[in-house]
């Protein structure tokens, strides 16, 4: 495996027998740099609750080494620590797919009625008495599905509109919305607080079998996400132009969003919606990466980051009071992306939508 | 010979029919200018020969077979379209847009080749933009911003280029920058091209086959010292005109008729002449 400096500038060749695949270099870069504070926030998570573990002592538990803190660590905190990993890299994909689809940076699952689909459908099921956390993400997921199905459809005219699919779902978004909070008012007080706290996104009480779904689909779509990455590419020029470069703009779009969504619905069903992390952390990464299209790596690695600080935060911030994630990941990330984005304002010239 | 052809083709934009049962062949190796009026349809065929409007009826052939029935990717392998105003994601360099001419030659796991490399420097140098490939493309002017499209375009390598309007925007050395570039393909490589413009004398000069539309039909086409007549001009553009030979290149050039003069109107009989004058658009 050899790497060559060639043209597109910026990018390296990565050759590997007569397979050849292109790697923007500063995007690889920031993913090392991603991928280190990923691993010192995950101990940093570990290390802290309500009784404090020392680093060097997580590492050698992690390294599988005999410790009294086993237990805290691997059995109560390291569970949590996978959920929240694997959420923020699915909402981060599943926000990068659909922005880039949508061509649209504030369109993400939380903005066109995935999450509210989602919510809609497990709010339901609590109302009629349905609580556990292995079922309650399944339906989530299909509530998700079901809605992102309707907006796709209904955004189909001959073809995807960017606008129209980012109005539809707003509107879709909207009306589930209302649906959610007729089931919060009709069913009794604690469910609907419990159902409360669940919209707004929590980690807390998730282990090893309400993460299943997430490691799974993950996994499972790992092929599909590495073709999104690539796909990606062509589907950000207008339409014209990549039909004239042979894309299959119809199927790679459809293809692109189902990955997302299904990403998106399945993180939704075992976390809540947790807000803004789709949102922001693909506008985070590409900020950082400076790549023409937004990068599917970053975005995940950065949406994976926000959450675990974020929860990280939550847990100790008021402390023994545990807030929800969902509460924070705002607070986490959208400082940063407003500090990129004031920072870059001088450099960008021409206002382009 | 052609290897592009258009039979009986009928193009509509939801239900309003633009173009109707057109016929037409590309003649191949040759320069293929389309004019007409605005509205006429010129823009609409062309993306019809570039498989970007599905026909409402007939067909666009391709060595014969069915534009609609070929994998899109194949297509675009033999034809290679730069639309009327394309669109670049934001903050992308030249040598990335440039490069992204080559996405029907590759696959998943052939992301880049030397065959790559060597059609996309190939395609920068002959346009020009080498010198900018690092550079974003929003922060370009007009004109380099156009020879970056161009160069994206070459960079695919078909046989077949269809350019719409490649010189809208662009001042007149820029236009004529452009227009030699696509005569020195089209003679030095063989490239059959295809292109929509609104001027009808730059038509006149560089096309070898000059096909003029009105009202989504042909009106009439060939070489443009055998078409273009004042009376073609008059029934295209309903314009008053007086061709004579272009000085430099002996090609048909139309002069319009005289401009209005405030003293036309003093009898309260305009002429004629002025009041049917209308600057053609280029």
């Amino acid at each position: 495996m050899t790497t060559v400096n060639l043209r597109p500038a910026g990018y390296g060749i990565v050759r590997a027998g007569r397979a050849s695949f292109l790697l923007h270099r500063r995007s690889a870069l920031v993913a090392v740099g991603l991928l280190l504070l990923l691993a010192a926030a995950s101990v940093a998570y570990l290390c802290v609750g309500e009784r404090f573990v020392g680093p060097t002592e997580v590492v050698r538990i992690l390294l599988g080494q005999p410790s009294p803190s086993t237990f805290v660590v691997e059995e109560l905190r390291e569970p949590r620590l996978v959920v929240a990993l694997a959420v923020g890299a699915a909402f981060g994909i599943a926000g990068a797919l659909i922005q880039t689809v949508a061509r649209n940076p504030l369109a993400s699952p939380d903005i066109i009625g995935i999450s509210q689909g989602a919510g809609a459908v497990t709010v339901a099921a609590m109302t009629f008495g349905l609580t556990s956390y292995t079922v309650l993400p399944y339906l989530s997921i299909a509530g998700g599905v079901l809605a992102a199905a309707l907006v796709y459809v209904f955004a189909w005219r001959g073809g995807l509109h960017a606008t129209r699919f980012v109005l539809i779902g707003i509107g879709f978004a909207i009306a589930l919305r209302s649906l959610t909070t007729l089931f919060m008012t009709k069913g009794d007080y604690l469910v609907a607080q419990q159902a409360q706290i669940w919209m707004t996104g929590s980690l807390n009480g998730r282990g090893w079998d309400e993460s299943a779904p997430i490691r799974w689909t993950l996994l499972l779509m790992l092929p599909a996400v590495l073709w999104a990455a690539r796909a990606q590419r062509t589907v950000s020029l207008d339409d014209d132009t990549a039909t004239a470069l042979g894309v299959r703009l119809g199927g790679v779009r459809l293809g692109l969003v189902a990955v997302g969504v299904v990403l998106a619905s399945v993180a939704t069903g075992v976390a809540g919606p947790v807000d803004f992390v789709a949102l922001l952390a693909p506008q985070i990464a590409r900020r950082m990466t400076r790549t023409a299209q937004i990068p599917l790596l970053c975005s995940a690695l950065t949406g994976a980051a926000v959450v675990v600080l974020a929860d990280l935060l939550g847990r100790r911030l008021l402390s023994p009071v545990e807030l929800p994630v969902g509460v924070l990941t705002a607070a986490v990330g959208a400082p940063y992306l407003i500090w990129l984005i004031v920072r870059s304002r001088t450099a960008s010239a021409g206002g382009k939508a | 010979m052609s290897r592009l052809t258009a039979r009986e083709l009928t193009l509509a934009y939801e239900d309003r029919t633009v173009v109707h049962e057109l016929d037409l062949a590309i003649p191949d190796g040759k320069v293929t200018v389309i004019v007409g009026p605005n509205a006429c349809g010129k823009s609409t065929t062309l993306r019809a020969l570039g498989r970007l409007l599905k026909p409402a009826g007939g067909a666009v052939l391709l060595d014969g077979e069915e534009l609609a029935k070929l994998p899109t990717k194949r297509i675009a392998r033999s034809i290679g379209l730069l639309p009327q105003t394309p669109v670049a994601p934001e903050a992308i360099t030249v040598a990335d847009l440039v490069s992204r001419g080559r996405q029907p030659h590759q696959a998943w796991w052939k992301q880049w080749s030397e065959e790559d490399e060597r059609a996309v420097s190939d395609a920068m140098e002959r346009t020009d933009v080498a010198a900018l490939a690092d550079r974003s493309v929003d922060a370009l002017s007009g004109g380099q911003r156009q020879r970056v499209w161009i160069a994206m375009a070459l960079a695919q390598e078909t046989d077949l280029l269809l350019l719409d309007e490649p010189t809208t925007y662009l001042d007149i050395s820029h236009q004529v920058e452009v227009l030699d570039l696509v005569r020195r393909l089209n003679r030095l490589r063989g490239r059959t091209v295809v292109l929509v413009l609104h001027d009808l004398n730059q038509a006149a000069r560089y096309a070898d086959h000059l096909v003029a539309m009105k009202a989504g039909r042909v009106v009439a086409e060939g070489p443009p010292g055998e078409i273009v007549t004042e009376e073609l001009v008059r029934d295209v553009f309903g314009l008053t005109s007086v061709v004579v030979p272009d000085p430099v290149t002996g090609s048909p050039l139309v002069v319009p008729g005289a401009p209005w003069r405030p003293d036309t109107e003093e009898d309260g009989e305009p002429e004629p002449d002025a009041s049917l004058s209308k600057p053609l658009r280029g």
